[in-house]
């Protein structure tokens, strides 16, 4: 916190490819600390290659991603995750497994690390689910118990593929007010969105992507459109024209 | 009363065989169901098949080399074991094919050419015996080898249990943790190996997944919970190994099939009467249709 200015994510002129077609190119960023950007584009518009190469998993063609966030200190909820709801664990242990950077694999949960784990399930309104079986969930429910793993975690850079979708409103009200404050303690947060009610709500600058080209607009830009809400306007701009 | 208890239960421990075998029967019992359950919350309830023959060619290959020698079929086993889980891995990271694609082909041919192999050394007797075990003829060192083991097996599962479950879970979370979260299922695969081979001797190599697999399957139908799973899969594998055993010795039908066919009935069992997911289970929901969400 005390470096609030000095941004942890940098994108210099970066190139990205899947499978031999370029996605992304010239592609700049600057994520500061403390601010929520809001990703938007198209569907294939290269929203989750981005995300790949941010999480280290996908390497360039050219240029580069800078990222002082230590690697345990990165957390990454997909798309309604591919967990298996069948998977035989409570909320509580969910929640905890985020302890992992504080104590590795093979040492156990201490008093401390429970009584955290209990805090950050009131935060999120799931104490009385910290027994309950994760397949037993709603959608919504599930959504909390990822975000608590990520607050257990202590992230300073957070990346969410669309949080808000199949989640309850009353989640989102919790959820918004939670990624805020983990904001306003200095983490970084990057958030695919679609719907611009989310958007308005929650974004402090927005990346746009379209046609393998990035643009930095701000919120208000988008929000002022009358376009139907639920889409992003694609029309707005040349790929080449300047930021709003 | 007593008398029949004596007769059925006791007395065949009378003999020292059987006391071997009992004792065999139980340490595997205590490390295979742990790893079933894991192999069926991965996903991967046929990896263990693929397994159980992929260390059939080092088993022939330690029966060509030294005869009919425990440890050193058991080495052969777990080495050419983990070098089809290696290679299996190579094959699929290389691209193009998922790793239970790359197992099935080399289990496949893995086994025909254990199978070979032995066949080129020794006679179809030596070949039943590999394939399908006799749990009857343990020895005191395959004793000590199979205990010493399962003790291991149950040491190591105890230290990556957490990364584990993670993994399960949600690889890609353990892999943002850990710079080296590969290691997990690297040894994961090699404690399937080792499992196998140990157990091996008493069930054969084909069998052998029966006393890992089945009580996994069948815990799922009585808990939801990780420690129950287990807890419910190594109690269920000890009443098979141990009940299958004095099956055998009273109906003189062959050991090893009559405990996996033991624990297979308990698996059908579960299926019909099971808490959860269960045939039963089904009929129960469907005649109380209401019921009150609680908590919440």
């Amino acid at each position: 916190m005390s470096q609030r200015s000095l941004s942890r994510l940098q994108l210099h002129n970066l190139h990205l490819a899947q499978a031999r077609r370029t996605v992304l190119e010239h592609l700049e960023g600057d994520f500061k600390p403390g601010a929520i950007t809001a990703l938007i584009g198209a569907n294939g518009a290269g929203k989750s290659t981005l995300i790949q190469a941010i999480m280290g998993e996908l390497r360039p063609i050219s240029g580069e991603v800078v990222c002082t966030v230590a690697k345990e200190r990165r957390a990454w909820l997909p798309q309604q995750l591919a967990l298996d709801l069948t998977f035989p664990m409570s909320v509580e242990e969910l929640v905890m497994t985020g302890s992992w950077p504080s104590h590795g694999a093979l040492t156990g949960y201490c008093a401390g690390h429970y009584r955290k784990g209990r805090e950050i399930m009131a935060r999120l309104g799931i104490s009385h689910l910290a027994h309950r079986p994760l397949g037993e969930l709603s959608g919504g429910q599930r959504q909390r118990a990822l975000i608590g793993r990520t607050l257990m975690q202590e992230a300073e850079l957070l990346l969410l593929d669309e949080p808000f979708a199949n989640v309850d409103s009353e989640t989102v009200d919790i959820l918004i007010r939670i990624l805020r404050q983990m904001a306003d303690d200095g983490a970084t947060i990057i958030v695919v969105l679609h719907d611009m009610d989310h958007l308005r709500r929650l974004a402090d600058e927005v990346l746009m992507l379209n046609g393998g080209h990035g643009r930095w607009v701000a919120p208000s830009a988008l929000t002022h459109q009358h376009a139907p809400a639920q889409v992003v306007p694609f029309t707005m701009g040349g790929r080449h024209a300047g930021s709003a | 009363m007593l008398d029949l208890l004596n007769v059925w239960f006791v007395s065949p421990f009378d003999y020292g065989f059987m006391r071997r075998a009992v004792v065999g029967g139980l340490a595997l019992s205590l490390a295979a169901p742990p790893l079933g359950v894991f192999l069926v919350l991965r996903g991967m309830s046929l990896i263990g098949d693929a397994m159980a023959h992929a260390i059939l060619p080092g088993v022939a290959l330690g029966f060509l080399l030294a005869g009919f020698s425990l440890p050193i079929m058991s080495i052969g086993g777990v080495l050419f074991g983990l070098m089809v889980a290696l290679l299996a891995g190579a094959v699929s990271k290389m691209g193009g094919q998922r790793e239970d694609a790359a197992m099935a082909s080399f289990f496949i041919i893995s086994l025909a050419a254990g199978v070979m192999l032995i066949s080129l050394g020794g006679s179809s007797v030596d070949l039943t015996h590999v394939l399908f075990g006799s749990i009857l003829a343990i020895n005191s060192t395959a004793l000590l080898l199979i205990a010493g083991i399962s003790t291991l097996i149950v040491l190591i599962l105890a230290v990556v249990f957490r990364a584990l479950v993670v993994e399960c879970l949600d690889p890609l979370f353990l892999r943002g943790q850990s710079r080296r979260s590969g290691w997990v299922h690297s040894v994961f695969l090699g404690l399937l190996v080792l499992n196998l081979t140990a157990g091996f001797q008493t069930l054969g190599t084909l069998m052998a997944v029966g006393l890992m697999m089945l009580p996994a399957t069948s815990a799922r139908f009585w808990s939801k919970r990780l420690e129950g799973l287990i807890g419910i899969a190594i109690v269920l594998a000890m009443v098979a190994s141990t009940g299958g055993l004095l099956l055998s010795f009273h109906l003189d039908i062959p050991s090893g099939p009559s405990i996996i066919l033991l624990a297979g009935f308990g698996y059908l069992f579960s299926a019909l009467f099971g808490r959860y997911h269960s045939l039963a289970a089904k009929l129960r929901r469907k005649t109380t249709p209401l019921e009150v969400e609680q908590g919440a």
